[in-house]
C-alpha cells in the first residue's frame, strides 16, 4: 500500500485545521458555527479515512508513521472525543464570550498531535506528536484570554509542560544511548538482553515516565491539573480529560507493557510503578474529598482514574486498558456536559451549592449527571463498574492483589465524593435561585449518546472488546 | 425452556420504571395504578413459580443461561428451595408497600415509584444469579435506589444515614469483589478455562489459608448486609431515617440479601473456613441476638426499637445458619420469611401511627387502641407473630431454628432462647405502653381509624402469617430436597487439602457423575 494511504487521515485533520486557521484569519464569520460544522467534517472524514485502513493498515515514511489497528483504534477514540468537544463548545464558547475561530483549528491541531503519538513505534516521532498536541493545548487553554484564572491555567500548563517535555528528552537521550535505537521494539529487547538492566537504560526509562507523568497526571506530577482543569474553558478542560491522557497511556502502554514483562526480574520499574499507582489512586481520591468545586473535583477524579488506568499497564492488560479509556470517554464527557449545561450567558455554576435542588429543577439533567458520577463510582450494571471489573480482575490474575485492595478502596472513597454531588442535586435544598439557560441541544446530544455509551459498555459490550482485541493484536511485543 | 420466567420476573420491574420516566409527573392515580399493576403481575408471575417448583429436586429450576461476558461471566439464573421463597416474598411484599406509600410519600412520586421498581429488580436479580459476577452486579445495582429512598424520602438525618448505608455495604462488597477476582484467576489457573458459575466453584478445593482470607471478604460484605454485631451500626440510622416503604423492604428483604449470601456463596465456597470460624460467628450471633434484645428495651423510639429487634432476630437466623444441619437451615430460612413478614408488618404499623401522630416516640402515645381497635388488632398480630407466639408463623421459625442450634452446641442453643423472653419483654412492653392504658395525649382522640388502603395493605401479611403458622408443610416441603443436598455438599465433603508441597493452591473434587466444565 502507498505511504499516501497512511497519511491520509492525518492529512485531512491537519488541512482542515489550517483551512480553518485562514478562513477565521481572512473571512472573519460572524457565527463560527460553519467552522465548527467544518471540524466535524474533517473528523468526519476522518474517520472515515480510518475505517477503510482497519484491518488492513498502513505505513509511511521508512515505518516512522504506521497506522495499525491499534493506532487507528485509539484515533477513534480521539475522534470521538474531539467531536464531542466540539458539540459541547458550540454553545458555551458564544456564551462564555470566547467565541474565537481558532478553538475549532487548535482543537484539530491537537487531534493531529494525538494520532502522531499514538501512530508511531519510534520515540522521537511520539515527541513530536507530543509537542504539537502540547502547544495547541497552551493556547486552548488560554482562550479565555481576559479572564485571570485561565491566564493562569495557561502559563502554569506551559511552564509544568514545559518542564515534562524536557524530562522526557533527556530520557530519551540516556534511552538512545542504552538501546543505540528509539524505536520501541528495540527499546524494549534491549531491556530484555543479559545486560538488561543497565542504569543507563533504567534511568531513562525513568525520566521518560516522569515526563509522561506530567502529562498524563500522575501523582506526584499531577499538582497542574485542578488548576487547569478550572481555569481553562469546559469543553477544553474534557478534552484535556480523555484526549492526552489516552494518548499518553498508549505509549506508556507500549513502551512499558513489554519492559515490564520481561524485566519482572528485577522488577525494579514494576515497583517504582506500582507505588505511583497506588499514590496516584489514594493520593487523588482523598483530595478530591475536600473539593467544593465540581471542576476541580473532576480534575481530581481523573487523576485518579489515571491510577486505575496504571494498574492496567502494570498488569499489561492491554484490552482493560483500552476497554476502560473507552468508558471513560463517555461518563466523562458525559459529567463535563453535564457542567456545561449548569450555565447560562456569561455566567457558570459549578460550586458544589449551586448543584443543590439541581435535580427536582431540571430533572433531565439532573438524571443525566446522576448516571454519569454513578458510573465514575463504578456501580453496576453501568459501563464504570466492568471497565474496573476487568482491570482488577487482570491485575489479581497477575498477583498485584495489594494495588488491587488499594484501588478497591480508592474506589470506595470516589464513591461518597461522586454520591455527594448526587446528594446535594437530589437531597438539599436550594441555597440559592438558579437559572439555567438549557436551550443547548447540541449538548444533550451528547449527554444522550454518552449515556447510551456507558449503557452499552457497561451491559453488552461484547463487539467492542472483539473490536479492541483486534486492535491489540496488532501490537508487536 | 419455553419461556424465561425468571428474566421476566426480574426485568419487568425495570422495564416498567423506564416506562414511568415518560409519564406524566402529577397524575398520581396513574401513577399508582400503574406502578401496582405491575408489581402485582410479578407476583402471579412468581406464583407460576411456586406450582411449578418441583419439590423432589434439589438443584436450581427454571435454570436460563447464556453467554454474556466472557471470563466464566454468564447470565445464569435459577431458583432452588433456597431462593424460591425470598423471590416470593420479595414480589409478594412490593404491591403492598407501594399500597403503604399512598399518603405517605406526597412529593416526586414519580421518581418514588420508578426506584422501588428497580429496587425490586436489584433484589430479584440478587436471589436469582447463580453466576457470582451476576450476582455481585445485582447486589451493587440493588445499592442505587436504596440510596435515593432513604436520602429523598427520607426524615431529618436522612444523608448521614444513606451515606453511611451505602458506604458501610460498599465497603464490604467491595472486599468481596477482590475475593470474586481471586476465584476467578484460581479457576482459571487451575483448570484453564474461566467460570463464576457457583456450582463449579465450589468444587474448587482451596488450601485452608486461602480460604480463610477469601471467607473473610464474602463474610464481611454479607455480615455487614445482615447485620450481625459488630457491623449492624448503620442499620438503625438507616430504618429511623429511611420512609415507611423502604424500611418495610430494607428490613423484610434487604437483610436477607446478607444471609441468603452466606447460605448460596461464603458457606458452600469456604466450608473449611466456616468451620474453623465458628466459635467466633457464633458468638457474634449470641452477641447480636442479646445486644439487639437488651437495646430494643430501651429504646425511645418504636422504628429504632423494631430495628434493634431485627439486630437480635436476624442474630438467631445466622446462628441457625451457622449450626450447618438440615435442621436449622431450613429454620434459618423460615425465620428469614417470617422476619420479613412480621418486621415488615411492624414497620407498616410504625407507618400508619406516624402518619397520624408525626411523630414515633412511645412516651407520646397512650391507649391508643381505643381510638383504632382494627388497627390494634392487627398490630397486636404482628407483635405476637415477631415474638413468636405458637400458633403464628414466629413460633415455627424460632423453635426449628433453636432446634437445629441445639443439636449443634447446646450451650449455644440455651443462650439463644434468649431471644424469646426479650422479644416478648420488649414488644410486648411496648404494645402496652403505646396501645393500652389511658389516652395520654389528646391529639390521639382524633385519629382514625385504618382505612380500607391500609386493611388492604396490612390483612394479606396477617393471612400469610397464620397460614404460615398452622401450614408451615406448604412452605418447608419445597425447601427439604435444596436444603438437603446444600447440609449434605458441606458435611459430606472429602477433607482434600492441597499440601503447600504442591504448586497449584487449588485441586479439584470430583464426584462419580459429575464433571468439570468442558
Amino acid at each position: 500500500m502507498s505511504a499516501y494511504a497512511a497519511l491520509v487521515p492525518l492529512l485531512i485533520i491537519v488541512g482542515g485545521a489550517i483551512f480553518i486557521l485562514l478562513l477565521e484569519a481572512f473571512w472573519k464569520p460572524a457565527s463560527k458555527t460553519p467552522l465548527a460544522a467544518l471540524a466535524l467534517l474533517a473528523a468526519a472524514g476522518c474517520g472515515a479515512a480510518c475505517a477503510r485502513l482497519w484491518s488492513r493498515g498502513a505505513s509511511a515514511f521508512g515505518g516512522m508513521l504506521r497506522l495499525d489497528d491499534l493506532a487507528l483504534a485509539f484515533t477513534v477514540i480521539f475522534l470521538v472525543a474531539v467531536a464531542f468537544t466540539i458539540l459541547i463548545a458550540l454553545k458555551y464558547l458564544p456564551r462564555q464570550n470566547a467565541d474565537f475561530g481558532e478553538f475549532y483549528g487548535l482543537l484539530l491541531l491537537a487531534l493531529s498531535g494525538l494520532m502522531v503519538m499514538v501512530s508511531s513505534p519510534n520515540l522521537i516521532v511520539v515527541l513530536l506528536g507530543l509537542e504539537i498536541l502540547s502547544v495547541s493545548s497552551y493556547a486552548l487553554a488560554g482562550l479565555k484570554r481576559d479572564d485571570d484564572r485561565a491566564t493562569e491555567a495557561a502559563i502554569k500548563y506551559f511552564l509544568m509542560g514545559s518542564f515534562a517535555s524536557a524530562f522526557l528528552i533527556f530520557g530519551l537521550a540516556l534511552l538512545y544511548g542504552a538501546a543505540r535505537s528509539l524505536e520501541m521494539p528495540a527499546v524494549a529487547a534491549s531491556f530484555a538482553g543479559p545486560s538488561g538492566d543497565s542504569l543507563l537504560g533504567l534511568a531513562g526509562l525513568v525520566l521518560v515516565i516522569i515526563g509522561f507523568g506530567f502529562k498524563i497526571a500522575l501523582v506526584p506530577f499531577h499538582m497542574w491539573t485542578p488548576d487547569v482543569y478550572q481555569g481553562a474553558p469546559t469543553p477544553v478542560t474534557a478534552f484535556f480529560a480523555v484526549g492526552p491522557k489516552a494518548a499518553g497511556f498508549a505509549v506508556l502502554f507500549k513502551l512499558v507493557a513489554p519492559v515490564g514483562d520481561q524485566a519482572f526480574r528485577s522488577a525494579k520499574i514494576q515497583v517504582v510503578l506500582g507505588i505511583v499507582a497506588g499514590l496516584t489512586m489514594l493520593v487523588a481520591s482523598l483530595t478530591a474529598l475536600r473539593q467544593k468545586n465540581i471542576k476541580r473535583l473532576l480534575a481530581y477524579s481523573g487523576i485518579a482514574n489515571a491510577g486505575y488506568l496504571l494498574v492496567a499497564v502494570l498488569s499489561g492488560d492491554g484490552v482493560g486498558l483500552m476497554f476502560f479509556l473507552a468508558v471513560y470517554l463517555f461518563m466523562s464527557f458525559g459529567a463535563f456536559g453535564a457542567l456545561i449545561a449548569m450555565s447560562r450567558a456569561g455566567e457558570e455554576f459549578h460550586d458544589l451549592d449551586d448543584f443543590a435542588g439541581i435535580g427536582a429543577k431540571y430533572p433531565w439533567l439532573g438524571a443525566l449527571f446522576a448516571v454519569f458520577l454513578i458510573s465514575l463510582a463504578g456501580f453496576p450494571p453501568l459501563g464504570g463498574f466492568l471497565a474496573k471489573y476487568y482491570i482488577f480482575a487482570a491485575a489479581v490474575h497477575k498477583g498485584l492483589t495489594p494495588l488491587v485492595l488499594i484501588g478497591l478502596l480508592a474506589s470506595l472513597i470516589s464513591a461518597y465524593y461522586y454520591l455527594r454531588i448526587v446528594v446535594f442535586m437530589y437531597m438539599r435544598e436550594p441555597v440559592r435561585n438558579i437559572e439555567l439557560d438549557l436551550d443547548v441541544p447540541a449538548v444533550y446530544l451528547v449527554l444522550f449518546l454518552c449515556l447510551y455509551g456507558v449503557l452499552q459498555l457497561g451491559l453488552f459490550p461484547g463487539r467492542i472488546l472483539v473490536f479492541l482485541k483486534q486492535a491489540l493484536a496488532s501490537l508487536v511485543l | 425452556m419455553s419461556m424465561p420466567l425468571l428474566s421476566l420476573i426480574t426485568f419487568l420491574p425495570l422495564a416498567a420504571a423506564v416506562l414511568l420516566i415518560f409519564f406524566p409527573k402529577d397524575r398520581k392515580r396513574l401513577l399508582y395504578g400503574f406502578a401496582l399493576g405491575v408489581t402485582v403481575a410479578v407476583f402471579a408471575a412468581s406464583l407460576i413459580l411456586y406450582f411449578g417448583f418441583d419439590s423432589a429436586a434439589a438443584g436450581p429450576q427454571f435454570v436460563e443461561r447464556t453467554a454474556w461476558l466472557g471470563f466464566g461471566i454468564q447470565y445464569h439464573v435459577g431458583v432452588d428451595g433456597i431462593s424460591l421463597f425470598l423471590v416470593l416474598l420479595t414480589t409478594f411484599l412490593l404491591p403492598l408497600v407501594l399500597l403503604s406509600s399512598w399518603s405517605y410519600i406526597r412529593e416526586r412520586i414519580k421518581e418514588y415509584l420508578i426506584f422501588m421498581l428497580l429496587l425490586e429488580t436489584g433484589i430479584l436479580g440478587v436471589f436469582l444469579s447463580l453466576n457470582l459476577f451476576l450476582f455481585y452486579v445485582f447486589w451493587e445495582a440493588a445499592l442505587i435506589p436504596m440510596y435515593f429512598l432513604i436520602g429523598i424520602w427520607g426524615g431529618k438525618r436522612r444523608v448521614y444515614a444513606t451515606m453511611k448505608f451505602v458506604l458501610f455495604t460498599m465497603a464490604g462488597s467491595l472486599l468481596m469483589l477482590a475475593a470474586i477476582f481471586t476465584l476467578s484467576s484460581l479457576f482459571f489457573k487451575a483448570t484453564g478455562t474461566y467460570s463464576l458459575n457457583v456450582f463449579d466453584q465450589a468444587r474448587m478445593v482451596l488450601n485452608p489459608r486461602l480460604q480463610t482470607w477469601l471467607f473473610l471478604a464474602f463474610g464481611l460484605a454479607f455480615a455487614i448486609k445482615v447485620p450481625m454485631f459488630p457491623f449492624h451500626t448503620w442499620l438503625p440510622d438507616a430504618h429511623v431515617e429511611a420512609p415507611t416503604g423502604a424500611s418495610i423492604l430494607l428490613a423484610a428483604v434487604l437483610l436477607k440479601m446478607g444471609s441468603y449470601g452466606f447460605l448460596r456463596f461464603a458457606i458452600p465456597l469456604f466450608p473449611d473456613a466456616v468451620e474453623r470460624f465458628l466459635p467466633v460467628l457464633s458468638v457474634l450471633c449470641l452477641i447480636g441476638i442479646i445486644y439487639g434484645g437488651l437495646m430494643a428495651l430501651i429504646q425511645k423510639d418504636i422504628k429504632s426499637l423494631v430495628a434493634y429487634s431485627s439486630v437480635s432476630h436476624m442474630g438467631l437466623v445466622m446462628l441457625a445458619v451457622f449450626s450447618l444441619n438440615v435442621e436449622g437451615t431450613l429454620g434459618a430460612i423460615y425465620q428469614m420469611l417470617n422476619h420479613g413478614l412480621s418486621t415488615g408488618a411492624l414497620f407498616l404499623a410504625v407507618g400508619i401511627l406516624y402518619e397520624r401522630a408525626h411523630t414515633r416516640l412511645i412516651r407520646d402515645f397512650g391507649g391508643v387502641s381505643k381510638q383504632m381497635p382494627v388497627f390494634s388488632a392487627f398490630f397486636l398480630i404482628a407483635v405476637l407473630s415477631s415474638a413468636g407466639l405458637p400458633g403464628l408463623n414466629g413460633f415455627i421459625g424460632e423453635i426449628t431454628c433453636l432446634y437445629g442450634v441445639f443439636a449443634a452446641n447446646k450451650v449455644y442453643a440455651a443462650l439463644a432462647v434468649t431471644t424469646l423472653i426479650l422479644g416478648a419483654a420488649y414488644l410486648l412492653w411496648m404494645f402496652q405502653r403505646v396501645m393500652q392504658g389511658p389516652v395520654t395525649n389528646e391529639k390521639i382522640l382524633s385519629f382514625p381509624d385504618m382505612s380500607w388502603r391500609e386493611i388492604a395493605c396490612f390483612a394479606p401479611i396477617v393471612v400469610l402469617m397464620f397460614w404460615m403458622g398452622i401450614a408451615p408443610r406448604a412452605f418447608t416441603g419445597k425447601m427439604d430436597a435444596s436444603v438437603t443436598a446444600y447440609v449434605h455438599r458441606i458435611k459430606g465433603r472429602e477433607r482434600v487439602f492441597v499440601q503447600k508441597a504442591v504448586p497449584s493452591p487449588v485441586s479439584f473434587r470430583l464426584d462419580a457423575e459429575e464433571r468439570l466444565p468442558r
